[in-house]
């Protein structure tokens, strides 16, 4: 069965990166998008396994994006917030939010790559 | 009235009328019959007379007619003319008489004679004498006889006849008159006789009656008189008559009655006069009794009161033994004397002139008087002095009664002096208590010196004082000239002060000096007393130094003085303590006042004691003044409100002043919207002697340190971030290049990413210290003169090459040389348009544009990229400020190239702006001043022929690749008055072409890669909007091509003078102003060119 991932950051270069990274995994799809409404849009659209979120977006937010979220959806899907602000209350907020995990920039892709397999192969 | 009523009833004047009546009876009666005889009489003589003349004119009448007939014979018988002459005389005299005749009163038978007369006459003068005459004349005499014999003499006759009859008639009658009225006569006679005697009768009768009525009465009068002078009573009855004798009847009757009544008057008047006399013997004998109490009084007086007596002229008369015993004087030495023996020494010469003045009036004066016995000694004496009138009221004598007072006067002024040395004594008190009083209560130094001296002065009299508190030199003096007092806080004040510091007080006595002495002719003695007010510590803390002049100061005094300074000094003592601890409140208040933190007490009952300066900026709490006490509703309710936390605050407030919280506490809070304060606010509880007596307040405000806190951390996460980003690229893709194996153009790929994204970093990094350093001041700036258009054309050509934006320049600055940074604008320069580039993806045309404007260069750079949304506009120049949306954001940037131009622009004196309209592009602009030394005497020539305006310059497209040859000849176009648009690329230049009114292109053949001049030239002549501009060639190359010739205005071959290029196109515009040549027809902006032709 085919989980998909959806990868949301306003950076091409790093949206390809994590691509990239992932599309050595077997049975995952990955999708971009570059900004947190296209983000909501997709999410809306169709249910995905995994949503990596950048942080620091323009116009909308990571953490802003969580807050469109409605709690039945953020329950069922794992969320990992890509963020360079390390500071604990920026992960607080992202946890309250409804972030499950966290991923500092600059991230290792391996490191990624591993925490992005177990989230997925976690879930049933 | 009375009268009036009388008269008519008055005797006198019935018998006035009676008399009245009788003699105009008589009167009458005599005249009467006087005229009647007289008339009686009158008439008979008239009737003689008439007789009379009758008769006589009847005998004149028979003379006349008897002379006429005598003459008339006459005449016949003479025939003598002169009788003729007298017969007309007679003839005429008988006519006369005859009408006199006439005219009398005539019985009948003679008026038939007269007319019978008459008659004849008027025959006898018309007929019968003329015919006698006639006759006569003639001589006939028988005719005269004929006629005398006629009868016409017959009436003649007959009248003369009865002439003689009339005549005896007459005399009878006249004879009869006669007797008549003799006898008339007579008859008169008789009736007097007989009215005489009837009168005589009427008088006795008259008498008669009138004694009858006057006598009676006055007999019986006569007879009451009588009776009522012999006393007894009248007794008459009422006669009522109302005349003179009955009044006098009734006024005697009157009379009679009033004297009886008065006689019963005078009856009891005497008895009245006898009761009187017996109570004046009673008097009498009263008065004698009182008279000898007078008497046993005045010896009682004699024994008691000194008495004496003065004459009217002040002479002593007789003095009692009172008055020798109590003057001492002996009665021989005061008899004699006036009242100028004893001078009265209480009693000034005004208030004895008015006891005299009194006195002389007759009026008592009494009062006490002082005066001297004769051996000297004070003698008081109660005076009294009365006048005696003698029977006319003059003062005769004054009585003098004294009794002796001195011994009560002596009591009463040892009273007085007790009660005035008790009054002084109170004074003394009084003045001690208010010392005691000012001295407590002054807290001013200058004023509590002020009033001890004031108060030594008034308890001891000083003459002169002075007053010094040595600390702080304030000298209080009364009477000290001011070098006196300079010793004593000048120089040489220590050697002054040192006796005194030894010994505590001393005093003086001197000589007085000049001043001292006033006005006194000896020599005076003048009394220093010095003395020091010392604290415990036996220190000088005052000096008191006072002088008398010519009064010694008793031990007494002294005491006292001293006694005063001990007491001053613990007043003095306080009041440096007091001076000590408000210095140190005013210290302690400046430094809170001068604090910026607000800092607020208040009292455990929640009252605001003090605010600072800060806190009632902070809270708008402006009109609080020191002292002024808030009550904690106001305050809480004014505070809170402003607050953005006002819950917050509130609690914090109420916790904090609770009686229970023993710690400070903290907490922020913000005031207003716009420019938001932040105040960090502390409470500490405050205690003096383990009591709560209110709660401090420190707000401090934050908001700079908020601010910078805030702008720090964005900083950092904002730079973190932008830091990160690409690092996680570099890190990321490397990590994937090390860890997995992949195709050689991925690796390529990923290297290539690698690197843009390293790139990116370093020039982050390189951007961020720029930044840094410039705004910390480290930046230096090489200053050059550089010419603005050439920075830019040389800016513009390097990215000539990029292909995608196409960037034309439009140059119109004159001169436009600047002094700045080259290296630093250019990098401003690249910036912008890498900007105006990256801002524009789609569109391809960025325009640069320059031009003068007062004292600077302006340039623009104009995009149709994707603009700026209005509202971060501002924020443009921020560090890290990029337009924040999903396509700029794919466009990428440091965020930090709009801040670093800013921050160059000026520092070079210039300025930065933006203006942008989102989806239609952005215009980035600065103007950088211009240098100073040249500018723009050419412009203003050109000005002038160009008419004025820059609208107005023609327009001159350059077509050329080389920057450096574009600029050259650009300066000089420029110089020559023309606005110059750049081009390099054929097709951009042709599109401009067939918009803007160009007077005409320069074209360079040798253009870009595709296309080259000759194309532009052909473009530009086979479109109808641009065939007719004039095309001037500047080319390296020969002229080859002649077929294009034709279209070309000029062929400038390279390298020519930049003049004759400015030349040729000053050429093509003379004529074009002289043909008014449209340029440009097609495209609807007709005008543009219409204008620029009449131009």
């Amino acid at each position: 069965m085919v989980q998909k991932v959806l990868i949301v950051d306003d950076e091409e270069v790093l949206r390809m990166l994590i691509e990239d990274t992932l599309e050595d995994l077997e049975n995952v799809e990955t999708h971009t998008a570059e900004n947190g409404g296209e983000a909501l849009a997709r999410l809306a659209a169709e249910p995905y396994d995994l949503v990596i979120l950048d942080y620091m977006m323009p116009v909308m937010t990571g953490i802003e994006v969580l807050c469109e979220l409605d709690g039945e959806l953020k329950s069922r899907t794992p969320i990992m917030m890509l963020t360079a602000k390390a500071q604990e209350m920026d992960r607080n907020r992202a946890r309250e939010a409804g972030a499950r995990y966290f991923m500092p920039k600059p991230f290792s892709p391996m490191e990624l790559l591993q925490l992005v397999e177990d989230i997925l192969s976690e879930k049933p | 009235m009375r009268n009036l009523k009388l008269k008519g009833r008055s005797i006198k004047t019935k018998y006035y009328r009676i008399l009245l009546l009788l003699f105009v009876a008589i009167m009458a009666g005599g005249i009467g019959l006087v005229f009647y005889i007289n008339a009686q009489q009158e008439q008979l003589d008239q009737k003689r007379e008439v007789l009379q003349h009758k008769t006589a004119t009847i005998n004149e009448l028979a003379v006349t007619l008897s002379e006429v007939f005598f003459r008339a014979r006459g005449y016949v018988a003479t025939q003598s003319e002169n009788e003729l002459a007298l017969l007309n005389a007679a003839v005429k005299g008988l006519d006369g008489i005859l009408e006199q005749y006439s005219s009398l009163k005539l019985s009948a038978e003679e008026v038939r004679y007269r007319d019978d007369l008459k008659v004849f006459y008027e025959q006898y003068k018309s007929q019968t004498l003329p015919e006698v005459m006639l006759l006569v004349k003639n001589n006939d005499y028988e005719g005269i006889r004929n006629l005398s014999q006629s009868g016409s003499t017959r009436a003649v006759n007959e009248f003369l006849s009865y002439t003689k009859q009339f005549k005896a008639n007459s005399d009878a009658l006249l004879n009869e008159l006669n007797s008549r009225s003799i006898r008339q006569a007579d008859t008169f006679t008789f009736i007097a006789f007989m009215l005489s005697t009837l009168l005589l009768l009427f008088f006795t009768l008259l008498i008669w009656q009138m004694l009858k009525v006057i006598i009676d009465p006055i007999v019986k009068l006569e007879e009451a008189t009588n009776s009522l002078a012999a006393g007894e009573a009248v007794m008459l009855g009422k006669l009522h008559k109302q005349d003179e004798i009955g009044r006098l009847y009734e006024a005697f009757l009157n009379m009679a009655h009033s004297i009886q009544d008065k006689e019963e008057e005078l009856m009891m008047q005497n008895e009245e006069l006898h009761a009187q006399q017996d109570e004046l013997q009673d008097q009498q004998f009263r008065l004698e009794r009182s008279l000898s109490e007078i008497e046993s009084m005045m010896k009682a007086l004699n024994q008691t009161s000194a008495v004496g007596i003065l004459s009217n002229k002040g002479v002593f008369t007789y003095v009692n033994d009172n008055l020798s015993v109590y003057t001492g004087y002996k009665s021989s030495e005061i008899i004699g004397y006036t009242y100028r023996l004893f001078e009265l020494h209480n009693i000034a010469e005004p208030q004895v002139e008015q006891m005299i003045r009194k006195l002389s009036t007759g009026g008592v004066w009494s009062g006490e008087t002082e005066l001297e016995t004769k051996e000297g000694a004070p003698l008081w004496l109660q005076l009294t002095v009365m006048p005696y009138l003698n029977d006319e009221g003059q003062i005769y004598q004054y009585i003098l009664i004294a009794n002796n007072i001195t011994s009560m006067k002596n009591v009463q002024q040892e009273l007085a002096e007790t009660l005035k040395s008790t009054e002084q004594t109170s004074m003394m008190l009084e003045l001690n208590n208010q010392l005691n009083h000012e001295i407590t209560y002054t807290l001013d130094k200058q004023e509590f010196a002020d009033k001890f001296n004031q108060f030594m002065n008034r308890l001891y009299s000083f003459d002169s004082s002075l007053f010094l508190l040595v600390k702080d030199k304030i000298a209080v003096v009364k009477g000290v000239p001011p070098e006196n007092v300079e010793r004593y806080i000048g120089e040489g004040s220590k050697e002054i002060l040192y006796r005194l510091s030894v010994e505590k007080s001393y005093m003086v006595k001197r000589v007085g000096s000049v001043r001292e002495q006033g006005i006194s002719a000896n020599e005076v003695y003048c009394y220093d007393y010095y003395t020091t007010v010392v604290n415990a510590e036996d220190e000088i803390l005052a000096v008191f130094c006072g002088t008398r002049i010519g009064h010694p100061f008793t031990e007494e005094e002294t005491d006292e003085i001293q006694g005063m300074m001990n007491r001053v000094a613990l007043a003095i003592e306080r009041l440096f303590m007091y001076e000590e601890i408000e210095n140190g409140r005013k210290l302690n208040q400046d430094i809170v006042n001068n604090v910026n933190e607000g800092i607020q007490f208040v009292g455990t009952d929640g009252v605001i004691q003090h605010i600072n300066k800060a806190l009632s900026q902070l809270f708008s709490y402006e009109d609080w003044t020191e002292g002024m006490l808030i009550p904690k509703e106001r305050w809480m309710e004014h505070f809170t409100l402003q607050v953005n936390e006002s819950e917050e605050l509130g609690r914090f407030y109420q916790k904090a002043m609770s009686e229970h919280t023993t710690e400070s506490s903290a907490m922020k809070y913000s005031i207003g919207k716009e420019d938001m304060k932040h105040v960090d606010a502390y409470a500490i509880p405050v205690f003096r002697r383990e009591v709560r007596v209110g709660t401090l307040f420190v707000h401090r405000d934050i908001t700079r340190e908020y601010e910078l806190d805030l702008m720090k951390s964005e900083l950092v996460s904002t730079v973190s971030h932008e830091l990160r980003t690409p690092l996680s690229s570099v890190l990321g893709f490397t990590e994937l290049l090390l860890s997995k194996t992949m195709k050689p153009e991925k690796q390529l790929k990923y290297l290539e990413t690698i690197h843009k994204e390293a790139k990116r970093l370093t020039e982050l990094i390189n951007d961020f210290l720029d930044l840094q350093r410039m705004e910390s001041g480290t930046q230096l700036y090489n200053v050059e003169k550089v010419n603005l258009s050439e920075t830019v054309l040389s800016v513009i050509d390097q990215y000539k090459l990029s292909g995608t934006h196409h960037i034309l320049l439009e140059d119109e600055a004159l001169n436009p040389e600047v002094e700045v940074d080259k290296d630093k604008i250019i990098q401003v320069l690249t910036n912008l348009l890498s900007n105006a580039i990256k801002f524009s993806p789609g569109a391809g045309e960025i325009k640069v544009m320059l031009h003068n404007e007062p004292g600077s260069i302006m340039v623009r750079i104009q995009d149709h990229g994707l603009g700026i949304p209005k509202n971060q506009i501002g924020q443009l120049f921020q560090k890290f400020r990029r337009v924040d949306n999903s396509a700029s954001k794919r466009i990428g940037g440091t965020g930090l190239g709009l801040a670093i131009c800013k921050e160059i622009i000026e520092k070079q004196k210039g300025t930065i702006g933006i203006e942008s309209v989102e989806g239609e592009g952005s215009t980035v602009w600065f103007r950088l001043p211009v240098m100073q030394a040249e500018t723009g005497h050419p412009e203003e020539e050109h000005s002038l022929r160009w008419s004025a305006g820059k609208e107005q310059k023609p327009d001159v497209m350059i077509v050329e690749d080389d920057y450096s040859l574009s600029l050259l000849l650009s300066e000089e176009l420029k110089g020559k008055g023309f606005r110059v648009t750049h081009h390099y690329h054929p097709q951009k230049a042709f599109d401009q072409a067939v918009k803007t009114p160009f007077v005409a292109i320069v074209v360079d053949l040798m253009l870009g890669d595709e296309l080259d001049g000759w194309d532009l030239i052909r473009m530009l002549k086979n479109d109808p909007r641009t065939e007719k501009v004039p095309i001037v060639i500047s080319s390296a190359l020969d002229k080859d091509d002649k077929s294009m010739m034709d279209n070309v205005q000029k062929y400038l071959t390279k390298p020519y003078p930049p003049g004759e290029l400015s030349g040729t196109l000053q050429e093509i515009v003379d004529i074009q102003l002289k043909t008014g040549e449209v340029l440009f027809p097609d495209n609807g902006e007709a005008g543009h060119g219409a204008a620029l032709g009449e131009g």
